[in-house]
């Protein structure tokens, strides 16, 4: 049984999320906020990666002060024009941005 | 302590006084030659001056003194050399993409296969979520039929049938002062049909005068009245869109002398059943039209407002000589009494009127049928003419009249003096209707092009929602709620576009002790 090579099982998800229904953007980002994958250009997603991670690692810490047993598991800002929803995890952020309303 | 300079007095000490006294007693004994021990003798006086002390004179001495001269000198300084040197940030360097072979693939990898099912399950949710779904107006359909718009016409009245999916628009002009031959057209979209197209209506009726205002039949979803510029009264049936015609009132004795500004509906008499139509004028005169056979409508009732016979309740302003008639531009009847009616004019006074007055109009031009004088009760004016009036669904006594001076005035039945007047505009109100659902709710429509959501409860003073219907600010003359399905409010404006506008669900669903409220409101009626 044949893996598949790493970086085609990347790609195919991506793809499959950016087919998802009105998506917008997505954005694959480090936790030390450096966009690693992106379907948008390059200066636009450095300046999301920058803000959303602090954003991120606030949303996170809040959870654990509130509860130390708890820990953060999705996050999603919902604004005017857009959805931004984001998946953390401890070594990577999944940012998508979708417009709910047509 | 003062020394006093006491003058010197040098008396020559010892010999000379001794020698004074001898020769004093020589002399004397010379004399006569008498001599002897008793013998008067004068003694000088003797004095000693002191050793030690001496005369305190004053003593002086001069001195001065001088400061030195200052000493300056001069020195020069000055650079030989000199380096130019530059300092500039550099463009930060964007962090960019990592390349690939920078990440952990695998992890990467594993990661996404984590997330991607909750991502895509959260995507799904949130564009059927119906969570946000009344949080906002928003326009849900933007009509427009672009012969008419490019004819320059205006939407002058929306109407919306009795099923709630029709909505029919009419249109013409409101700002021509003179008679128009343009023609213009009634347009109706079914939105509950598939395939809606905005720019399509499902049925337009071409009309030779420009219409003024529309009015959707009560139980026949598919008749609908309208009144023209030249007066005359037309209900066509917009299911048969080859031949729509349906009764004319024609230019008879009878007939509107002046635009028709508002058409009713209303249950005949002696037929509930059957409905006759209300058409009110600038001319004075308010008419019920019945629809015989063979396509004319004839008139059956009428009232004439003179302004001899208004009420004297209120002080008005002096009309112009010569003027009888008071010109009626808006109608409204109210939903607990079907026999009273309100009726705002030009002069900026709403007047309450009854279908059961019975004092006969003094009119000068004759009419078929004999013209009675409706009004009972004249209200206190606005600062111009009134362009709309409503009467609120949930409270017998209290109605709505919005004018050109941008205010709104909340008056009760009961009083000439408005409870409320709200300034909602700098232009002029064209529209102004209550919510069909929420007591305290209703709408107006201004020449600023926006259309201004009131929210008793909340505010009395500015507007909950207010919703911007034009880009250029060009008015918006009509809106009408749609009664079956409540939460649609249909506005047209003068770029000839009618917008249905979806209302988030504060605006639909009621609050508790609403009604308590507006009839607090009500009772606010000063004693």
């Amino acid at each position: 049984f044949l893996h598949p090579p790493p970086s085609w099982d990347v790609e195919e998800t991506l793809k499959r999320l950016q087919s998802q229904k009105r998506v917008q953007v997505i954005m694959v980002v480090n936790t030390e906020g450096i966009p690693i994958k992106s379907t948008m250009d390059n200066p636009t997603t450095t300046q999301y990666a920058n803000l959303m991670h602090n954003f991120i690692l606030k949303a996170w810490s809040t959870v654990r002060e509130i509860d130390p047993q708890n820990d953060l598991t999705f996050l999603q800002i919902r604004s005017k024009k857009n959805e931004i929803m984001i998946a953390p995890d401890k070594n990577y952020f999944l940012i998508v941005i979708q417009d709910p309303t047509e | 302590m003062a020394t006093r300079a006491q003058p010197r007095q040098l008396y020559p000490a010892g010999s000379a006084g001794a020698e004074a006294l001898a020769t004093g007693g020589a002399a004397s004994a010379e004399g006569p030659g008498r001599s002897g021990p008793l013998q008067d003798e004068t003694l000088g006086v003797a004095s000693v001056p002191s050793q030690w002390r001496g005369v305190q004179g004053i003593r002086r001495e001069t001195k001065s003194c001088q400061t030195a001269r200052i000493a300056t000198a001069e020195a020069a300084a000055q650079t030989w050399k000199h380096v130019d040197a530059e300092v500039q940030t550099e463009a930060p360097v964007p962090v960019g993409v990592l390349p690939a072979s920078q990440y952990d693939g695998p992890r990467l990898a594993a990661f996404l296969r984590r997330v991607e099912a909750m991502v895509i399950r959260e995507l799904n949710k949130n564009w059927q979520s119906h969570a946000f779904d009344g949080f906002e107006v928003t326009c849900l359909h933007t009509l427009g039929y672009p012969p008419a718009q490019g004819q320059g016409l205006h939407v002058t009245s929306v109407s919306w049938n009795t099923t709630g999916s029709v909505v029919a628009c009419a249109y013409g002009r409101l700002d021509d002062g003179d008679w128009s031959t343009l023609k213009s057209f009634v347009c109706a979209w079914n939105l509950d049909r598939r395939g809606l197209n905005p720019q399509q209506p499902s049925a337009v009726v071409e009309v030779p005068s420009a219409v003024m205002c529309l009015a959707f039949h009560p139980t026949q979803p598919s008749h609908v009245a309208g009144g023209l510029y030249s007066g005359e009264v037309l209900v066509w049936d917009m299911s048969h869109p080859e031949d729509p015609l349906l009764w004319r009132t024609g230019l008879t004795d009878d007939t509107h002398t002046d635009p028709v500004y508002q058409v009713v509906w209303l249950p005949e008499p002696r037929h509930s059943h059957r409905f006759q139509v209300l058409s009110a004028a600038t001319d004075g005169k308010v008419l019920l039209w019945q629809g015989l056979g063979a396509g004319q409508l004839q008139l059956t009732d009428g009232f004439a407002l003179v302004v001899q016979q208004l009420p004297r309740n209120t002080k008005l302003r002096k009309p112009p000589r010569g003027e009888t008639e008071v010109g009626a531009t808006a109608v409204a009847f109210s939903s607990f009494d079907p026999s009273l009616f309100v009726l705002g004019t030009e002069g900026g006074f709403p007047l309450k009127c009854s279908l059961a007055a019975e004092e006969a109009a003094l009119t000068r031009r004759p009419s078929s049928v004999p013209l009675r004088a409706p009004a009972q009760l004249i209200f206190s004016p606005h600062g111009g003419p009134i362009y709309s009036v409503s009467c609120s669904p949930f409270h017998r006594n209290l109605f709505l009249s919005a004018g050109t001076d941008g205010h709104i005035h909340l008056y009760s039945m009961l009083q000439a003096q408005p409870l409320a007047s709200l300034q909602l505009s700098h232009k002029y109100l064209f529209a102004v209707r209550w919510s069909p659902v929420r007591p305290l709710v209703f709408a107006a429509a201004s020449g600023e092009g926006d259309v201004q959501l009131f929210d008793l409860q909340k505010s009395s003073q500015k507007p909950t929602v207010s919703i911007k219907q034009t880009q250029n600010e060009s008015p918006v003359y009509c809106l009408e709620f749609n009664h079956q399905q409540t939460q649609l409010l249909a506005a047209g404006d003068a770029e000839g576009t009618v917008k249905v506008w979806q209302l988030s669900t504060e605006f639909t669903e009621q609050g508790p002790r609403e009604t308590e409220d507006l009839e607090q409101l009500a009772a606010e009626v000063a004693t």
